[in-house]
């Protein structure tokens, strides 16, 4: 007789899938950082290519690059597990559903957070960002993009069952990312007019801690009203 | 007590007790608004600052408080809509989210027309307009999830969760929004309400609109709500009888 | 044993069906007919706790489901329309995951699940690389593999060629034997000792 799974089992092998299936389809790790990219580098070309003014809205631009790259790549989240039938096997597998959905944000994150992350000190040069605010944007990315991919899921697990959404998600999950958004641009900010970053760390913190402990409970509940 | 609280959940006891109490919801919305209208257009004195412009507090300020109201009532439908399954409750949300969106819209122009000649501009990214127009985003947000779900069902779940979601978000929204702004504008501009509001020549009749607006706002939402009810309930027995004798 | 009592659904205004109670014993296979848009699915999903919009009581050993959902779930196994076969994943893969969601698996009892019902030498292709007849195979594996008493499968024989019909009718009748109990919905005619049909006509 077989042993039933722990939910840690099954937690791992649900976030091991997620990422095989991402290595799988490259794309879904090439696209949101190359879309980050592009964005990033379409502000020079159409505010000024001017170093003093690109320095003042770097993080800005940084910030809201990667927000517009976390909601395209947030479509891929569930929409081929609702096609092919595997998101209905999830929620009947006998674990919470909310260690199944963290596990699948973690994944999402890993796969287009963290790269735009790594890549941000990299574009903020490019920016002309303020030597002493590359470890504050660094790490609010850091504590922020995970936040971003949390709230998201909850609109596209919203979504899941339309047939087109694409703007319906865009007007569902960016006001809702405004408050992290904020956090993030004036962290980097006001460090670079030298108030300290620990504050501002702390409340990205505690709306991540936040959002780790709420969204998924939202993300489940709007997963099974989808499928229903 | 849950019997009263179940019986509230029946569409047709809603609409019969409804019925009744309209006629005397809008005889006192009619007077407090020509009381009101009257008093702050033609008796208030003119502020020593803004002149006649203190005149558009008496429509901005009821409208921009009753449009803070939305969002925890669509949540505590929301709420019921999930727990108890009761229909009603998502009726009401679903006739709010609307109604909501017109309120806000009203608050931002009005806010907006004082703003053009207090401030000298027709929009500033003050704290109050800009966590106003994301609550409007996210509505119209509610909005349109609503209309893409075809199934009643479905659509009254996931807007129930979207709106509880919302609640809370617009919460932090203003929170952080007022943060964003005292540290980009340390001064801030001419305070809307509030400063101006001393005597009771001023006030009086600002609590007179405030209520005549939320009297409004509770006649337009049982008038849709009733609508709405029409409409779900159309194969349902009474409403085939109400239809027969009207 | 699963029992369902006084089941009443509608959908877009029009009842699918109502005052419909059957009783799913150990050792039993019930077969749902109807015609298309009878809402055999739709009674599946709702049996499985995937779709809430019904009145009436659904029990397992006696208890309703939603008192005990992580026993309930534990003992079931779905497949669905959809299959729950990612096309990106093998085989190997896909089922890897979708068992472990119930119990540990060694990729050995994967193996030899996927070479019974044909797909030796297939362990390792993406399955979009592999015909509708063989995903579905894939998803039949988890007969083999799952130890789960109760089966809802809805249209399983859909898409297999005439020796999948067969092997699937008997895993069914194995199943059954051993005291397992299955719920399929199918236009095929079963060939079983323990079948009972259920028309949603």
């Amino acid at each position: 007789m077989t042993e039933h799974t722990t939910t840690a089992a099954a937690f791992r092998a649900t976030l091991a899938r997620d990422l095989l299936i991402a290595y799988k389809r490259k794309n879904d790790i090439v696209n949101p950082f190359m879309f980050f990219l592009i964005v990033a580098t379409l502000f020079p070309i159409g505010i000024s290519p001017d170093p003093q003014r690109l320095g003042e809205i770097a993080a800005g631009v940084l910030w809201i690059s990667a927000l517009l790259a976390a909601m395209l790549s947030m479509d891929n989240l569930y929409r081929a597990d609702y096609e092919d039938g595997s998101l209905e096997q999830l929620l009947l597998s006998p674990h919470p559903l909310y260690f199944m959905v963290l596990a699948k944000n973690i994944s999402h994150w890993l796969v287009s957070g963290l790269p735009v992350v790594l890549a941000s000190p990299l574009i903020a040069y490019m920016l002309n960002l303020p030597a002493d605010a590359y470890f504050a944007l660094f790490m609010t990315l850091l504590l922020g993009t995970p936040v971003l991919s949390l709230l998201g899921s909850i609109g596209v697990a919203l979504t899941v069952g339309l047939g087109s959404r694409g703007l319906i998600l865009a007007v569902i999950t960016l006001p809702m990312s405004v408050p992290v958004l904020i956090a993030g641009t004036m962290a980097v900010q006001q460090t670079h007019n030298g108030a300290p970053l620990t504050g501002y760390l702390a409340i990205l913190g505690a709306m991540l801690l936040v959002s780790i402990t709420l969204a998924p409970l939202a993300s489940a509940a709007a997963l099974r009203i989808s499928i229903n | 007590m849950w019997q009263w609280f179940f019986k509230l959940g029946s569409p047709k006891w809603f609409y019969e007790l409804s019925g009744k109490w309209l006629p005397w919801l809008v005889a006192a919305m009619s007077l407090l608004l020509v009381i009101g209208i009257t008093w702050a257009l033609l008796f208030v004195p003119p502020d020593y600052q803004q002149g006649n412009t203190i005149r558009i507090m008496y429509i901005h300020v009821p409208f921009a408080s009753i449009s803070l109201a939305f969002f925890p009532l669509m949540a505590v439908a929301g709420t019921i809509t999930l727990v108890w399954r009761m229909k009603l409750a998502d009726m009401v949300a679903k006739t709010a989210a609307p109604l909501g969106a017109w309120f806000t819209a009203l608050a931002l122009i009005s806010g907006s027309i004082w703003g053009s000649d207090i401030w000298g501009t027709w929009w500033i990214w003050d704290g109050r307009l800009t966590s106003m127009l994301l609550q409007f985003f996210l509505l119209v947000g509610v909005i349109s999830l609503r209309s893409a779900l075809e199934d009643t069902d479905a659509a009254a779940k996931a807007c129930a969760v979207l709106s509880i979601v919302g609640c809370i978000n617009v919460f932090v929204i203003k929170y952080s929004v007022d943060w964003w702004n005292t540290l980009h504008q340390p001064s801030s501009p001419i305070g809307m309400a509030g400063d101006s509001a001393n005597g009771p020549e001023i006030w009086v009749p600002l609590v007179i609109m405030i209520v005549a607006v939320y009297l409004f706002f509770a006649v337009s939402l049982i008038l849709s709500t009733r609508n709405e009810i029409l409409q779900r309930e159309r194969r349902s027995k009474w409403v085939q009888e109400l239809l027969a004798s009207a | 044993m699963l029992t369902a009592d006084g089941l009443f659904c509608e959908r877009d205004d029009r009842i699918l069906f109502q005052e419909l109670s059957f009783r799913l014993g150990e050792g039993e296979v019930l077969q749902v007919q109807g015609s298309n848009g009878s809402g055999k699915t739709t009674l599946l999903r709702i049996l499985c706790g995937l779709h809430d919009g019904y009145e009436g009581e659904i029990r397992w050993y006696g208890e309703a489901i939603a008192d005990q959902e992580e026993n309930f779930f534990a003992s079931l196994l779905y497949i669905g329309h959809r299959v729950g076969v990612n096309k990106v994943l093998t085989p190997l893969e896909n089922l890897r995951w979708g068992c472990s969601l119930q119990q540990q698996v060694s990729d050995s009892t994967i193996l030899a699940a996927l070479a019974e019902l044909g797909l030796h030498g297939f362990e390792e292709s993406q399955c979009f690389t592999l015909s509708a007849g063989q995903q579905q195979r894939v998803a039949l594996a988890r007969l083999l593999i799952n130890p789960a008493r109760l089966w809802i499968l809805d249209e399983p024989f859909t898409t297999l060629d005439s020796d999948g019909v067969a092997q699937l009718e008997n895993l069914l009748r194995q199943h059954a034997q051993s005291g397992g109990s299955v719920l399929v919905t199918t236009h095929h005619k079963l060939s079983l000792a323990s079948l009972e049909i259920l028309s949603l006509d």
